[in-house]
């Protein structure tokens, strides 16, 4: 990178500059070409002076100034001589789409002069140096954001020159598509991404790409004749091991298996829910069921007894069996209201009735337990003795516990000692 | 014997080096491609060199090479093993990969920064082709429409391209590396080709363009008509900027470089900057709020006010 600036002698000037003008560039690029061809044999001019004054100041910021004559210069001189390598780095007109931003200094600095022909260098000079420090200040600013700007080098007849310089013939008029193997295709896959942060479009026009390029250098190399399938028995060494294909093998069914066991899981899961519904809709089915039934039965019963008492000459058999539905009605219906009423059952036993009347049964429970008149006025618990023996249901001063306050006289006498 | 063998061979290379039937002069394509790295890799990048030198059968591997800032010694180290091609692998701060394709005697050298890298064996791809097979190169569109791109698009070809009759390839194809420009880099992959029976329902269009290709060949082609390539993908996968062409090999002037490359360190110090930037701004809230609360008395000494009535206990008994 040492070597950029010291190889690059012409390009000082433009190299400074950062790319501001463009709005500028655009709407003096027309008449430039009008306005040259004086201009610079004007610029040529003063160029000599110029050159010698502003070399004994030597400032950094005149530098641009001094790369643009010196373009100018080239620019003339280019007309005579077929451009070499080194010099036709940046010629203005040549490279107009690549370094227009670059180019747009020198037609500026050329316009100018067009304009201020008449007034001289003087003023010629003002101008540069105004609009060279002003730059400056735009490049501190970049420099201040953080920004680096990078200059746009696109040097297109050093590229070509280059690639003649190295390039294979790839013409497939004289070179086999055999002695190289390259496929251009002939559309930019760029158009086809719609955008390049969605990976699977990304990937799928890169692989469309390398699809058709493979088709059509297999059509080619099968048309001459080229081997290009491998045949199932040439074995040979693999760019990636046995052991990496294992291994990929042995993730691609353990994830079919992870993704086969979160199916049957989710299943499973399912259908407990669903198991679940299922069992309350029976009930609810059960209960509705047996309704009806009910239902039906009473129904019928009530149309026996409309029925029984219309029609008089009903058999004794008939009579028989509804007495028989009755009983089983009647039976089946309130068999378990009567169980829980304990009314078949009759009285309880001794041991049972003693302890309902000792701890209750039935009846009002709120309120057992607090007191009332009755149990305020009772002093059947009380006795004073134990009342003065320090309280303790006990009965009689306890030997570890606290001893007993002493007598009035006695704590008077205490106090006088202290 | 084996004297005898040499000779005979290299009497039949050169017998292909001649001329041709009618008379063209064959271009024999050697190209030897010197792969090595900087001190400093990661593993991934190591990893990353290794799967390209798998596909490199006319590469040679060398050690670590131990500078950083004299690259033109690898020209020495070229020559020395006869290399004309070196793919240079630089590693900066342990993080950041450049990739420098250089043509060694007299240039070019392309400096690439290398992104999004992922080797084949982390890549779960179920493709696999032969170690040193000849892949076809497929190159976007975009490559012939900008000079540097063609020049990028040369060297690819140079150094990804598998000389016909390189001294380790494999005779068949079984392999494609896309090389696509999007996004203003350079997306690199590659591909196993897969022949697979021709579905007749799916693509009509490429059915029918396939069968009329295979007429008009005249069934030279090896089981072709009724089969079609499908690909799947091997790894690794890798995605180039470039940032500068350089006339010569590591050294002469640049012509070209990239407006559009932000170095690694710069997206990094724009990272910090802007969230050192966040903290500064809440430190300077935060002070504004201290100094106004004390303006108001609120804070600091002042902060509980003497009762102006001077009933205040600490005044009462003091």
């Amino acid at each position: 990178m040492a070597k950029k600036g010291a190889t690059q002698p012409p390009k000082t000037g433009p190299k400074t500059k950062p790319q501001t003008r463009g709005g500028k560039s655009a709407q003096q690029k027309g008449d430039r070409r009008k306005s040259s061809e004086p201009v610079v044999e004007k610029m040529i001019e003063d160029d000599g002076e110029e050159w010698e004054d502003e070399s004994d100041e030597e400032a950094p910021e005149t530098n641009g100034g001094k790369g643009n004559k010196r373009k100018a210069r080239d620019d003339e001189s280019s007309d005579g001589e077929s451009d070499s390598e080194g010099s036709g780095l940046e010629h203005g007109g040549i490279n107009l789409e690549g370094i227009d931003d670059s180019d747009s200094e020198s037609e500026l600095d050329s316009d100018d002069g067009a304009d201020k022909d008449e007034d001289g260098e003087d003023e010629e000079e003002e101008i540069d140096v105004d609009e060279l420090s002003a730059e400056d200040e735009e490049d501190e600013e970049q420099i201040a954001a953080g920004t680096r700007v990078r200059q746009t080098i696109n040097n297109k007849e050093g590229l070509l020159a280059a690639l003649r310089r190295f390039a294979l013939d790839t013409n497939p008029k004289t070179v086999p598509f055999v002695f190289h193997q390259s496929v251009v295709s002939s559309k930019n896959t760029e158009d086809s991404i719609p955008s390049i942060d969605d990976d699977l479009q990304r990937e799928l026009a890169f692989m469309n790409q390398a699809r058709d390029a493979a088709r059509q250098g297999r059509a080619l190399l099968c048309k001459d004749g080229v081997p290009f399938t491998r045949p199932t028995d040439y074995f040979a060494e693999t760019v990636r091991s046995d052991e990496t294909m294992q291994k990929v093998k042995a993730k691609l069914v353990e994830d079919a298996t992870a993704k086969k066991a979160a199916a049957e899981a989710r299943k499973q899961r399912d259908l407990k829910k669903f198991g679940k519904q299922v069992q309350v809709q029976k009930q609810l089915e059960r209960h509705k069921q047996k309704r009806e039934t009910l239902e039906k039965i009473n129904l019928l019963k009530r149309k026996r007894q409309e029925g029984g008492s219309a029609a008089l000459g009903a058999t004794e058999a008939d009579d028989l069996f509804d007495v028989a539905v009755d009983n089983e009605l009647r039976s089946a219906g309130n068999s378990k209201k009567r169980g829980a009423a304990g009314d078949s059952r009759g009285a309880p036993n001794t041991k049972r009735q003693k302890k309902d009347s000792k701890y209750g049964f039935g009846g009002k429970k709120r309120f057992s337990k607090s007191g009332d008149a009755m149990s305020s006025g009772d002093l059947g618990g009380f006795s004073a003795k134990r009342m003065k023996s320090g309280g303790a249901p006990g009965g009689g001063p306890k030997k570890g516990g606290k001893a007993p306050r002493p007598g009035k006289l006695r704590r008077q006498a205490m106090a006088g000692k202290r | 014997m084996a004297a005898v063998y040499k000779s005979l061979s290299k009497g039949a290379l050169k017998a292909d080096k001649e001329t041709d039937a009618n008379g063209t002069v064959q271009r024999k394509n050697k190209q030897k491609v010197l792969i090595l790295s900087s001190r400093g890799v990661t593993y991934r990048h190591r990893h990353l060199l290794n799967d390209i030198a798998a596909m490199l059968p006319h590469g040679r591997k060398d050690v670590k090479f131990d500078s950083k800032s004299k690259l033109y010694q690898l020209n020495e180290l070229a020559e020395l093993y006869n290399c004309n091609n070196v793919l240079f692998f630089e590693a900066r701060k342990g993080k950041d990969l450049y990739m420098w394709f250089s043509k060694v005697p007299n240039g070019p050298t392309v400096k690439f920064h290398a992104q999004n890298l992922h080797t084949m064996e982390e890549l779960h791809f179920t493709g696999n082709c032969l170690k040193g097979s000849r892949p076809i190169l497929s190159f976007d569109g975009a490559f012939e429409t900008e000079p540097y791109l063609h020049v990028i698009k040369e060297i690819f070809l140079h150094i990804f391209g598998v000389p016909q009759g390189a001294r380790k390839s494999k005779p068949f194809v079984d392999h494609v590396m896309g090389f696509t420009v999007a996004d203003g880099k350079i997306w690199v992959r590659n591909y196993e080709v897969r022949e697979v029976e021709k579905v007749k329902g799916a693509d009509d269009n490429d059915g029918d363009d396939k069968s009329t290709k295979g007429k008009s060949k005249g069934g030279s082609g090896s089981g072709d008509k009724d089969t079609d390539v499908s690909l799947v993908e091997i790894g690794p996968r890798f995605v180039l900027t470039p940032i500068i062409i350089q006339e010569g090999a590591f050294g002469g002037p640049i012509i070209y470089e990239n407006k559009r490359f932000i170095s690694p360190n710069q997206v990094r110090a724009d990272l910090r900057k802007a969230k050192a930037s966040r903290h500064v701004g809440r430190m300077e809230q935060q002070r504004d709020t201290l100094a106004r609360r004390r303006n108001l008395g609120l804070e600091g000494d002042g902060a509980k006010k003497k009762d102006p009535t001077g009933l205040d206990t600490r005044e009462l008994f003091a």
